[in-house]
């Protein structure tokens, strides 16, 4: 070793507003640089054409630095250092799980799968690059790895505890190649996995560069800080929002497809002398079917801090919004905190209803200035084997909801989630044996409002194969998303085997093995977000617009509305007069079926 | 031997360059946009040109043109009524688009940008052609009649047609587009199947929708351009600057409006690689600096890098375009501090209306203009004098809503407003540069624009690029690109080919389609057949993957090897990996063709030598070094080998250019300033 040349007292650069607001920039150009490498190569529909994948950046201690918009994750590292202490670690590892007992919930289906690049500068372990991607199929009872069927996680595919699949830059092939023999698609999935990695890489290059131009130390005070302005917006708000009290809340998932009951969940929300708990425990047991989900703390507080955060544009969402609520309590066994080795596949439905739960709460204590909730996204998987082409086929399929009306807007029509895109029809017609007949916007869906709820949509496919079969996930049929401040709850979707046909059937909404042969038609159409306000006080103009367009029919603007409008959009206007005189009696702030809550006052 | 003339439409002045074409002797000037008539400016630039060169309106033989028509109307969602036919079933493709919340959005506050066309205008015609362009069910005739009768009593005279599957087989379209007009004689048709021929519907739709939608308007526009020639006894055709950096007839123009959405940026880049030429640079990146954007791009071999994934405003533009990347960072910028302390630099920008509060028009938000005047980096006058800037009120405003609330020195505040947007621009550099798999260094940087050369030794410095090219005229750089421009179209076709059986018989026959159409069309564009330049290209993906990538297919016979490899290569170069076991399918064929109509030389600059040493002084403030007093230097008397050596302000009507202390400039050949930083190489992160 040759002798360092004599130690110069090393100058801290000071952390200026400036410098800041370019490490900020930086972060989220290289983030978008690990997105785009990851959409552009992956091969499974779902990580290319729907952009099932998320990057992140972690700091050394594995807290979020710069994430992504969307309440789904718990603490991504903490299972990778439980296996392997940080100073074990090298440039040129990558580690690897997606087991979601084990991560305690860091991530909360098996076919999300986590990797984490560590990133050295000058010899020191600074931040990790994140990637996840959820893959098309990583073995289980059926091709997809999810099914309304599983009651174990093993019927769920392969479990990948936290492994270094690459140390040093060399591949631990042995493992890989037992992980690929599990897929019923493996090609697909080594290439998803090499476009995951090559996103994780290039985090780990981009980080690099960041921390070569500024110093470790400038960068990591300037990131402490992004988690402090974080934590400092959100309390600030939710101070100066949410009275001292105590609110509570309950919705329901259908069902699990397994057992003839619906699943609550309930929360409490108490805030008092700048101390907030929520407490979930008293949600129903856990379920037999694949909706059970295990909550991490980080889950209600993200929904908090994204709603919390959508005035404040410029910053970023992280770990500071670990502090959102303080306490987070929840039930082992529960089913939001079911007991190993309960299935989870189908764990979205019941995080729609923890966001449902968690908007009523913000609801009650704002006086409803908040979201109308939304249903659970739908999938359908249609599985079998094409011998046009000689080959399995395997089409899992999202299709969009309508959103929640806000207190500023309507609800989103036909979305899926943030980020996530459909398949169009001529991709889809390309890869799988199924013309797309009909891709439509569900009329009259939308929860009527002041501001109406988004739209679901109708998809409609005609399989032009010999056979296949139907797994079905599909919720809030039973429990459409509730309607806020007066307004009214969103319309339920339903799925529909040969519609009109003499032969016509109606699918389990969460169902699998649900035989098709060519020529069958399967029309799903989907619910609807919950409206704002009271329909009555929508202006005249936005209810013949949406009658002109097709989003509200001529019955419902009468009905839901009290407008009384023809399909050209000519308003009978003293008939409208007459019906939106009518008393509405009590108006509260929730509604399903019927209004219930504490009562709303008339707008002025 | 005549005159061209080539004319761009800014915001605020419309420039207008005029070449004698046998000499290659130009004639630069400028004169106001009239927005609420462009083409009354239009024809005053004309006029002034011609007076200036005093040359007869008979002797132009070409006049050429970019145009922000298209843009401004999409932009401004100010584009006409239109309906569009679309296959039965498929009534909300506008509305449901991709069903996403955008990846940066929040869930609970973004709100779906306003589709171009409502439903109402929407009409489900029954007809289906499979994935392999076979008929499944006949194109319901009376239901087009039905759709026509609607739009022509609803006043609707732009309508678009997008059927599914029209990319391989256009027939029911081209069906539709006979009975419509048969209907309805006084519409515009813009047919999928000849706007965009690839697959994906609601890209497609959405790429005729906004032909259909800006059609009238630059029809219209271009036709009221022509109108007003002739009487001045100009004949001269009139050719319009496309996206992909060619130009075409005015006719035309009539049924690829939509190819017009980046005319004038494209100019732009044109004329950057005319610079590039003369001066002998290649590979270049070029950073239009404005008063509310920066577009950048880059330039590779002499051709500028072609993008078929753009985006116009909120909408994807999947015709072939210039890769222009543009964000929201230029003069007018505005500096703001949020209440959590940060301090953010632009999207918004105070325009041209009220401006920079040095502008005194009733700006109170400080902008990056008002920085740079404030560091002394630009005089205290713009346009030679004709509009004096208000030192004292930038300087308030910045120390008011900057300095102060950040408790920063007022000149470490203006520069940190100066560090933000450029690095905001370095940002769109490392995109078209790093993010594309190139090294920033390898290349030249070329600013211009009003602002840029403001900004370029700066930018060159963070991405330690080492030399910067400023253009003799930053101001008026896309008139240049105008007068070098060639004719160009792009012909696509989505034709699946999978391995191992790629049938190289399809492959041949639709090229050979591809070419004839565009043999014809250069042919019709008056371009000689020795003339003609073809290029193949083909998209290519690896078995299961989403997206491809265009690379060349020049070997004749078709070597399926030589493609394959170069697909590979290029992944490798952007993705950082290849899949070398990896089957590889050819999905879209596609030729580009070209041909040049004119020959345009940039002019030899005729002065030599610097000017006399005694420049006046200014004090200047630069990061890490202070307030130093510069010379400033009048750029009209630098010449031929000029040497100007930093700290130093390089002043002219239409920009200012910053030589920073390290760095030299000398003037080339054709007036070019190329700045170089001194002996020390510059610092900065390698690119890999």
């Amino acid at each position: 070793m040759s002798r360092a040349r004599p130690a110069r007292r090393r100058r801290v650069p000071a952390l200026d507003p400036v410098t800041r607001e370019i490490i900020r920039g930086a972060l989220r150009a290289a983030q978008a640089h690990m997105e785009a490498v990851i959409e552009r190569t992956a091969m499974s529909p779902f990580i290319r054409e729907k952009n099932d994948y998320f990057a992140g950046i972690l700091d050394a201690r594995g807290r979020v630095v710069c994430g992504t918009m969307v309440p789904l994750f718990g603490n991504l590292m903490q299972i990778i250092f439980e296996q392997y202490a940080p100073d074990t670690m090298r440039p040129g590892d990558l580690y690897w799980y997606n087991d979601c007992y084990g991560s305690r919930g860091g991530v909360s289906h098996s076919p999300d799968m986590v990797f984490a690049a560590p990133v050295f500068h000058r010899g020191r372990l600074v931040a990790f690059s994140q990637t996840w991607g959820h893959f098309w199929d990583i073995g289980g009872m059926r091709a997809g790895s999810i099914s309304p069927d599983a009651t174990e996680i093993f019927h769920e595919g392969i479990i990948v505890p936290a492994v270094r699949i690459y140390r040093e830059g060399v591949l631990n092939d042995e493992a890989f190649r037992i992980f690929l023999r599990n897929s019923r698609f493996p090609e697909i999935l080594k290439g998803d996995i090499r476009a995951v990695l090559a996103g994780c890489q290039l985090g780990e290059r981009r980080l690099l560069e960041l921390f070569d131009r500024f110093g470790a130390d400038t960068v990591l005070a300037a990131w402490a800080l992004f988690e402090q302005q974080c934590r400092d917006t959100i309390r600030k708000t939710l101070e100066s929002r949410i009275p001292d009290g105590s609110y509570e809340s309950e919705d329901a998932v259908d069902g699990d497809g397994m057992s003839d009951r619906s699943f609550r969940v309930r929360m409490r929300l108490t805030k008092e002398g700048g101390r907030i708990t929520l407490d979930t425990r008293a949600s129903d047991d856990q379920a037999r079917g694949p909706i059970n989900f295990i909550m991490h703390p980080s889950v209600p507080k993200l929904i908090v801090g994204i709603y919390l955060l959508s005035g404040h544009p410029t910053i970023l969402l992280n770990d500071g919004a670990q502090d959102a609520i303080d306490e987070v309590l929840v039930r082992p066994g529960s089913i939001l905190q079911p007991h190993w080795p309960a299935s989870l596949g189908n764990r979205a439905h019941t995080l729609a209803r923890v966001q449902s739960n968690v908007l009523a709460l913000l609801a009650l204590a704002t006086g409803g200035d908040v979201p109308a909730p939304n249903s659970v996204y739908n999938i359908y998987f249609l599985r079998g084997f094409d011998r046009a082409r000689n080959e399995f086929f395997l089409c899992s399929d999202g299709v969009a909801v309508g959103y929640g009306a806000r207190p500023f807007a309507d609800g989103l029509d036909a979305i899926y989630y943030v980020a996530q895109k459909n398949y169009p029809a001529e991709f889809m017609e390309m890869v799988f044996p199924l013309r797309l007949r009909r891709y439509a916007l569900h009329q009259d869906s939308g929860g009527p409002g002041r501001f109406r709820g988004g739209a679901g949509v109708i998809r409609e496919i005609e399989l032009t194969a010999e056979e296949a079969i139907v797994a079905l996930r599909q919720d809030n049929i039973l429990f459409p998303p509730a309607g806020v401040n007066g307004g009214h709850a969103g319309r339920p979707g339903s799925c529909v085997v040969n519609p009109g046909r003499p032969d016509e059937r109606r699918l389990a909404p969460m169902s699998d093995g649900n035989g098709l042969r060519k020529g069958d038609v399967l029309r799903l159409s989907t619910s609807g977000g919950g409206g704002w306000g009271h329909p009555f006080d929508r202006p005249l103009e936005r209810v013949r617009r949406d009658v002109v367009g097709g989003f509200v029919s001529v019955g419902a603007a009468r009905e839901d509305y009290g407008v009384v409008v023809d399909e050209s959009g000519t308003i009978d206007a003293a008939a409208t007069e007459a019906l939106r005189a009518r008393p509405r009696g009590p108006v509260r702030m929730f509604h399903r079926n019927s209004y219930f809550g504490p009562p709303v006052a008339p707008l002025q | 031997m005549g005159y061209t003339v080539a004319l761009d439409v800014g915001g605020t002045f419309t420039d207008v360059a005029l070449v004698h074409e046998a000499s290659g002797r130009l004639w630069v000037t400028k004169t106001p946009t009239t927005p609420h008539d462009v083409s009354a400016g239009f024809i005053a630039g004309i006029d002034k040109a011609l007076r200036l060169a005093g040359v007869e309106a008979a002797s132009l033989r070409h006049v050429l043109h970019g145009t922000t028509t298209a843009t401004n109307a999409i932009l401004e969602g100010k584009g006409a009524a239109t309906g569009l036919l679309t296959t039965a079933g498929f009534r909300y493709v506008l509305e449901i688009g991709r069903h996403d919340i955008p990846r940066r959005a929040n869930m609970f506050a973004w709100v779906k940008p306003a589709r171009p066309v409502s439903p109402e205008l929407i009409f489900e015609i029954g007809g289906r052609v499979t994935v392999e362009g076979e008929e499944l069910e006949p194109l319901d005739e009376a239901g087009v009649r039905a759709a026509a009768r609607r739009l022509r009593e609803a006043g609707v005279n732009s309508i678009a047609v997008c059927f599914l599957h029209s990319y391989a087989n256009p027939a029911h379209e081209r069906r539709a587009h006979a009975v419509l007009l048969d209907e309805h004689p006084d519409c515009a048709v813009s047919l999928s199947s000849e706007v965009l021929p690839v697959f994906r519907e609601f890209e497609r739709s959405m790429g005729t929708v906004l032909n259909a939608y800006v059609q009238p308007l630059v029809a219209g526009y271009v036709a009221r351009l022509v109108e007003q020639l002739r009487p001045r006894g100009i004949t001269a055709p009139l050719s319009i600057m496309k996206s992909n950096g060619g130009v075409i007839g005015a006719d035309v123009v009539r049924t690829q409006a939509i190819h017009t959405a980046l005319s004038g940026p494209a100019a732009g880049v044109i004329g950057v690689r005319r610079i590039g030429e003369a001066a002998g640079f290649a590979d270049l990146i070029s950073v239009d600096v404005g008063g509310t954007s920066a577009d950048v791009c880059l330039v590779r071999g002499g051709e500028a890098e072609v993008t078929v994934e753009g985006r116009v405003g909120a909408w994807p533009l999947h015709v072939p375009m210039i890769d222009i990347h543009t964000i929201g960072a230029g003069g007018g910028s505005i500096a703001r501090v949020t209440d959590d302390g940060t301090l953010t630099v632009g999207p918004e920008s105070a325009g041209a209306q009220p401006g920079p509060v040095c502008y005194g028009a009733g700006g109170e938000e400080p902008t990056v203009t008002d920085a740079h005047l404030v560091l002394g980096r630009i005089p205290s006058h713009l346009l030679g004098g004709e509009i004096p800037l208000d030192v004292e009120r930038a300087r308030r405003a910045i120390e008011e809503r900057v300095a102060q609330p950040l408790g920063l020195p007022l000149a470490a505040a203006a520069h940190g407003i100066l560090d933000i947007v450029n690095n905001n621009m370095v940002g769109a550099l490392r995109l078209v540069s790093v993010e594309r798999g190139y090294d920033p260094r390898d290349f030249v940087l070329v600013p211009f624009g009003g602002a840029g050369p403001l900004h370029g030794a700066d930018l060159a410095a963070l991405l330690a690029m080492r030399t910067v090219v400023v253009p003799r005229h930053p101001g008026v750089l896309s008139t240049f690109g105008l007068l070098g421009t060639e004719v160009r179209n792009d012909y696509a076709r989505t034709s699946l080919q999978k391995p191992p059986d790629y049938d190289l018989g399809a492959v041949g026959a639709v090229y050979a389609d591809l070419e004839g159409q565009a043999r014809a069309w250069l042919a019709a564009e008056g371009v000689e057949p020795a003339g003609h330049r073809l290029t193949r290209l083909a998209d290519l993906r690896y078995r299961h993957q989403g997206f491809e990538l265009t690379v060349p297919w020049p070997e004749a016979d078709l070597s399926v090897d030589a493609l394959v490899a170069r697909f590979h290569e290029r992944h490798r170069q952007l993705y950082t990996y290849a899949l070398a076991d990896a089957p590889v399918e050819i999905v879209t064929l596609r030729v580009a063709a070209a041909g040049r109509v004119r020959r345009f030389t940039l002019p030899s600059l005729d002065r030599r030598g610097a000017a006399a040493a005694q420049h006046p002084r200014r004090r200047v403030y630069f990061a890490g070094v202070g307030w130093k007093a510069c010379p400033c230097i009048d750029r009209e008397r630098l010449g031929v080998g000029a040497v100007v050596t930093g700290p130093a302000i390089v002043e002219q009507p239409d920009t200012t250019t910053v030589v920073p202390p390290g760095h030299r400039a000398t003037v080339d050949r054709v007036g070019n300033l190329v700045i170089r930083a001194g002996a020390r190489r510059p610092r900065g992160p390698r690119y890999q």
